[in-house]
């Protein structure tokens, strides 16, 4: 059935060494079914090496795309009724015809309302579809789980101050109490967050979406990110390395850099089961198998590689299935293949293509001619013609170790590069190793670079857990990950001079995991531009090509707020009343008119007073209806009866007014306003300045 | 949902009550909805966000019905932006006979949809359209019973994307509003129908109202929740004599107050009941090509409705909204033992009571509920109101008569507001006395007064009522107001145009909300004041500072009724402007020219 290519290539690739590179990412709303489901939608998943602690992994998979901060009455959280899945392999020896997870983080949410009778989702201490969860984990893919966390607090939504933080709220400190609250540690020993936060992706979405206008060429308009101000629902797990390898080891036993036994690949999904029955009494219920409906692992796989007709299809399957698509041996179907092979965005970066109708990638041209032999735009050779012969007899590209998947057949162009970034990671083998000491031969040695090499077929994001995590206060800290690192092997004279391995800054970035920082859209983009064949070797034609590559950017390069420096890292999510919850109006209120007291005669004074507030420190008001037009005066008096000032003193129509007596300039004390309307007094009052 | 079934259901309660009709004043009350309760927030393309309901400025024999869906549609939100579902049931249903059970008038609306080009990721390319959605428009005008079809392969215009899309020639090489205008079809029947991505009219303080109702907010800006999102638009323009119930011209009716002319306006979505999902069958045996198929059948089954703005967002508490969703308005008066109470003792109204919870909502501190009025009535909630007249000769002949409709109107004691904000949204309010303006009442709020409004048809369900007889203020006329028709009341009560005679006059904005609902209506703050007494208040239940024994009279525009009519929510008017002709909502944003949020 499948598998066996794949298990073929690991063992070839066991007694070797490599470089993987780049690729793509995110996937909010991306599939015409899941759209319709919110509440299952995965939108992106990282999982990265702590800075701050470095032997653990953090994993972070996020939903519900598109939360705005002010979306009351019910805001957003997850579902119930989903399984929220992470799932990691660990040991490609173990993919059998089952799942192929080693380990599988399962989450279940259940929700309850504490205060039924009103609409507000918080009052008076009470939390309306207050959600819980339980965490349960398999370590032997799948086939039994033990429940590690219970009753896991996933914090309220961050409605606004009065709802969070006042005493007719819940009365909380602040919002970030209630998230370090949340902070579960399970049985096992990880640490687990489950709540809103900032979307931490960034991107021009309208640019983008727009054929392609990142950055913008199109007049009058500016890249923005498009998840400014947008909050998702996250699932974040810290991870001691030693649960996650395989035979348990700790990091500080990794041979190297590039210890094969430290590879890991993640993916998440959520699974809806497969019967739903609506009641006409206002209820659900949901009947029957799990099926899988949405899934991710690398960023923006199934939003710009995988075109409309196929994503429903491609969220149902897991990373294994995928494999067995189009590996000649369950299936000839290579249309998910394909879309790394030959895909659709590098027809927008090729002049004999489209090149010409998406002008915002002008920067970004595939090699048609690299070293005078090579031709990768869509539907071309590519390294095809290098197969079976002397040249890379002993490279990862001879049939003998993974030439059957990366030289699959000619017109596959991409087969060397974008495929297995997406589904294979990459070994330190020739010829996927920096072109820094290879001599102008691409196929020759050159120096060590990453190996995330996992080669199970399927998309997954993969991180070699050995690659020490570059601080984020490092001056070479990039978001452009595994280019940037490529960049500094290439060219800093402090890695460059010598092909031996070393550990480059950014070697922890994506596509060797991906950290929250990663600009995962410039570097996919790049990417499929071709930068990775040249990092190896495969130049441009053109020498000055691989500059415009490196500095074409989308426009919109980070994400709009900061992250946190500990777990769970994403920041807090963005308050329902915060500056970006809607458009101002500037509306002022008015004063509160005191009740009106009726005439009960003709005693009843023409003009009636209040002053507030009362006592006062240095400003009070005083409000007063004029009943009787005409001359109205308001005189401010000390205790003494001394007329200090006249507040008002001018003809006034029958209404309401207001006048302000500032008193900064006069000491505390008791004093006066008289109101005097045609020369009449008609009222005293007291007032009192503390 | 089965129209046929439920429209066999008697409502005798009111055959009675509909015998009579006299005149009256309605009023006011709440609105809109988007995600409002916690099932439907989960389907967004069955979530039916608002209803319209009003008479052209430029078409004056024509009414529209505008039903709003999918809420909080980012114009930047790509791949695959919006569109309706395709297994959904988009339904508008009209009232316009109460002596006919159930709906008169259904349009349903079904969408299809296709890819003209499935090998790209892009929603448009080289002038080929994913997600392209066409629909179907079936009438019945025998309440559900036959569906004829009255437009087939309707177009839903494309999302505005951005310039490269839409005008570009590697995109459809167009424009948006020419897509916009060439979408308006003309059903066989004669109705104008636009079905398509639009602005999302509605305005609100979306963040301060559900943070504990600080609206307007007391420590920050203002701001309009909704500004630059995106809504799915359903919109009919239809002659008054197709919705009136003998198909009469609005040129017949007898006055603005033509009983006649009354129609109770609805809209729902519903799916079938079961949905099963085929998957790749777990992969065992593994089945590739069932991935990401599914299927949906059985029974319609409704699963959201609206009509008056706000009832299921802030009247409903969270408990009884998923079912209030799944019911139609002819049961809500089998449900009222549940429902009845949201509206007789409103949650809103404890927090402008100072016995309750006033204090813990300073932003509402402008409004108090009567508590005194007239030094004998309490409206405030578990208290009296009106109910010590019940049966007395004092209510002989007025609509709270128990022979007229008093055994609604006042079912029992400890329910206040069963005279304004129940029959507001349950049965519109006739020409009937108390329901008329005080003008001319001489202090006696039963008295005889000026007529109002007449929107009464007594299905006791939750619709918007529209005398379709009441003329169109002009938008450009200096008393056209967004207070629908409390701003009318004000003019009724005070302005000297109106406020010397008991005369029936027409009066700017009695074609406003709740006669009917304009895009213009601020419902939101209409709905407050309604809570806080403002109805009561201009059929003579003035506010606790009027004293009936003042000597001489005092003006009952106290400072408290004063306080109420100048409340706002903080967020007046949408973001931005309306069409003066058909569809009326503005072009939807574009994605390319969000910045702000």
């Amino acid at each position: 059935m499948k598998r066996k290519i794949y298990a073929s290539i690991l063992m070839a690739v066991m007694l070797l060494n490599t470089v993987p590179l780049t690729v793509f990412g995110s996937s909010h709303r991306e599939a015409p079914l899941i759209l319709g489901d919110p509440l299952a939608d995965n939108t992106d998943l990282y999982a990265f090496r702590n800075p701050d602690n470095p032997d653990k992994i953090t994993l972070i998979a996020n939903y519900i795309p598109f939360q705005l901060p002010q979306g009351g009455p019910n805001y957003y959280s997850f579902g119930e009724n989903v399984r929220y899945e992470i799932h990691i392999d660990n040991n490609v020896a173990n993919n059998g015809y089952t799942t192929g997870d080693d380990i599988v983080y399962r989450f279940s949410f259940s929700k309850t309302n504490q205060d039924p009778t009103t609409f507000f989702n918080i009052r008076l201490g009470q939390q309306n579809l207050k959600t819980t969860y339980t965490l349960e984990r398999s370590m032997d893919g799948g086939v039994s789980f033990s429940t590690i966390v219970m009753n896991g607090i996933v914090p309220p939504p961050n409605i606004g101050p009065r709802s969070i933080s006042s005493p007719v709220g819940l009365n909380a400190p602040d919002y970030n109490s209630l998230i370090t609250a949340a902070i579960a540690t399970a049985s096992t020993g990880e640490k687990v967050f489950c709540g809103t936060a900032d979307d931490a992706f960034f991107v021009d979405l309208g640019g983008v979406f727009d054929l392609g206008d990142a950055p913008r060429t199109t007049p009058g308009t500016t890249p923005v990110d498009g998840l400014k101000c947008k909050n998702v629902s996250t699932i974040a797990i810290q991870v001691d390395i030693s649960t996650l390898q395989k035979d348990k080891k700790p990091v500080s036993q990794a041979t190297s850099i590039l210890d094969p036994n430290y590879v890991i690949g993640v993916w998440a999904s959520a699974s809806r089961r497969k019967i739903r029955t609506l009641s006409t009494n206002g209820t659900e219920s949901y009947t029957g198998a799990w099926v899988q409906v949405s899934r991710l692992g690398m960023p923006l796989t199934n939003e710009v590689v995988n075109p409309i007709g196929e994503k429903d299809l491609w969220n149902s399957l897991t990373p294994y299935e995928e494999a067995t698509i189009g590996d000649g041996v369950f299936s000839n179907d290579e249309r998910f293949n394909d879309n790394l092979y030959n895909p659709e965005l590098a027809l927008y970066m090729d002049d004999s293509q489209f090149g010409g109708a998406v002008p915002a990638f002008a920067p970004l041209r595939i090699q048609t001619n690299s070293l005078g032999q090579f031709d990768f735009r869509n539907g071309k050779n590519g390294l095809f013609a290098l197969k079976g012969s002397p040249a890379v007899a002993g490279t990862a590209l001879d049939d003998a170790i993974a030439g059957k998947i990366l030289l699959p057949g000619p017109n596959r162009p991409r087969s060397v590069d974008l495929f297995p970034i997406f589904r294979t990671g990459v070994p330190n083998l020739r010829p996927y190793q920096l072109a820094t000491g290879k001599g102008g031969n691409p196929l020759a040695a050159g120096k060590p670079f990453v190996n995330n090499f996992l080669p199970n077929g399927g998309d997954m994001l993969r991180l070699n857990m050995a690659v020490p995590p570059t601080q984020r206060t490092d001056p070479k800290f990039s978001s452009l990950g595994l280019v940037q690192a490529a960049v500094l092997g290439l060219t800093d004279p402090a890695y460059n001079t010598t092909t031996t391995l070393q550990n480059i800054p950014n070697m922890d970035g994506f596509p060797n995991g991906r950290r929250l920082e990663d600009d995962v859209t410039r570097i996919e983009l790049q990417a499929v531009s071709g930068v990775v064949l040249a990092a190896i070797g495969l130049s441009y034609e053109n020498p000055a090509r691989l500059g415009l590559v490196l500095g074409y950017t989308t426009g919109v390069e980070k994400n709009d707020t900061t992250l946190k420096t500990t777990f769970p890292y994403l920041q807090t999510p963005w308050p329902g009343t915060c500056n970006c919850a809607g458009k101002p109006t500037g509306y002022v209120q008015p004063a509160v008119l005191p009740p009106s007291v009726a005439r009960m005669g003709l005693a009843t004074p023409d003009v009636f007073m209040q002053s507030a507030p009362n006592p006062f420190r240095s400003v009070t008001t005083i409000r007063y209806r004029v009943e009787t037009a005409g001359m109205v005066s308001l005189q401010l008096y000390d205790a003494q009866g001394t007329l200090l000032r006249t507040i008002v003193n001018q003809r006034q129509e029958p209404g309401n007014y207001s006048a302000i007596v500032n008193a900064t300039d006069l000491p505390a004390g008791t004093y006066l306003v008289k109101a005097v309307s045609n020369g009449q007094l008609k009222q005293s009052i007291r007032i009192i300045k503390n | 949902m089965n129209m046929q079934k439920i429209s066999t259901r008697k409502r005798w309660v009111w055959k009675s009550v509909g015998a009579f009709t006299v005149f009256t004043l309605s009023f006011i009350l709440m609105s809109s909805s988007h995600r409002e309760a916690p099932l439907i927030s989960n389907d967004p393309l069955s979530d039916n966000t608002d209803l319209y309901v009003f008479r052209s400025p430029d078409q004056q024999n024509r009414i529209n019905i505008i039903a709003n869906f999918i809420p909080f549609e980012l114009p930047q939100g790509g791949p695959n932006y919006y569109n309706f579902g395709t297994n959904i049931r988009y339904e508008v249903h009209i009232d316009n006979n109460i002596a006919t059970a159930g709906d008169d008038i259904i349009y349903r609306f079904t969408f299809q949809n296709v890819n003209q080009d499935p090998t790209t990721f892009f929603n448009i390319r080289l002038g080929q359209q994913n997600l392209k959605t066409t629909y179907t428009l079936q009438r019945s005008m025998n309440g559900g019973a036959s569906f004829t079809t009255v437009i087939t392969n309707g177009v839903v215009p494309p999302n505005n994307i951005g310039a490269r899309s839409i005008e570009s020639p590697v995109g459809l090489g167009s424009n948006y509003n020419t897509l916009m205008t060439n979408a308006i079809t003309t059903a066989s029947t004669g109705e104008t129908v636009f079905c398509g991505p639009v602005d999302d009219p509605f305005f609100v303080d979306l963040g301060g109202a559900f943070d504990l109702g600080d609206l307007p907010k007391q420590n920050g800006i203002s701001r309009d929740g909704l500004a630059k999102y995106n809504v799915h638009t359903i919109a009919l323009q239809i002659d008054i004599s197709t919705l009136q119930k003998n198909g009469k011209p609005v040129s017949a009716a007898a006055n603005i107050l033509d009983a006649d002319y009354v129609i109770g306006v609805w809209a729902s979505a519903s799916r079938q009941a079961t949905k099963t999902l085929r998957g790749a069958n777990g992969g065992s045996p593994f089945d590739p090509t069932g991935g990401g198929q599914f299927t949906e059948e059985g029974a319609w089954v409704q699963v959201s409705r609206l009509a008056m703005p706000l009832t299921n967002e802030v009247i409903n508490p969270i408990g009884s909204k998923d079912k209030w969703n799944f019911l139609t308005p002819y049961q809500d008066l089998a449900n009222i033992g549940t429902y009845g109470d949201y509206f007789y003792n409103p949650e809103l109204a404890l927090y402008m009571d100072e016995s309750k919870f006033a204090a813990a909502v300073p932003a509402f501190k402008a409004l108090r509920v009567q508590s005194n009025s007239l030094r004998m009535f309490d409206f405030r909630n578990g208290r009296n109101g009106l109910f010590a007249l019940k049966g007395t000769a004092a209510v002989a002949g007025t609509a709270l008569d128990d022979a007229i409709a008093g055994t609604l109107l006042l079912p029992g004691p400890g329910k206040p507001r069963s005279v304004d904000i129940w029959p507001i949204f349950h049965t519109g309010v006739p020409n009937l006395r108390p329901y008329q303006l005080a003008t001319g009442k001489g202090g006696n709020p039963l008295a005889a007064g000026k007529p109002f409004i007449n929107n009464f048809l007594p299905n006791g369900g939750d619709m918007i009522r529209l005398n379709m007889a009441v003329p169109v203020t002009p938008r450009n006329d200096p008393k056209f107001s967004s207070l629908g028709l409390v701003q009318a009341a004000v003019l009724g009560l005070t302005d000297p145009m109106y406020n010397t005679t008991t005369t029936l006059q027409f009066i700017p904005n009695m074609d406003g909300f709740p006669n009917g609902r304009r895009l213009e209506d601020d419902v939101t703050r209409i709905e407050l004041q309604a809570v806080g007494g403002v109805v009561l208040a201009a059929i003579g239940l003035f506010y606790d500072d009027y004293n009936p024994s003042a000597m001489p009279a005092q003006s009952p525009v106290t400072n408290q009724l004063v306080n109420t009519l100048q409340y706002s929510t903080g967020v007046e008017t949408n973001d931005t402007t309306f069409k003066t002709s058909f569809p009326y909502v503005q072009t939807p944003w574009r994605g390319t020219l969000i910045q702000n949020q």
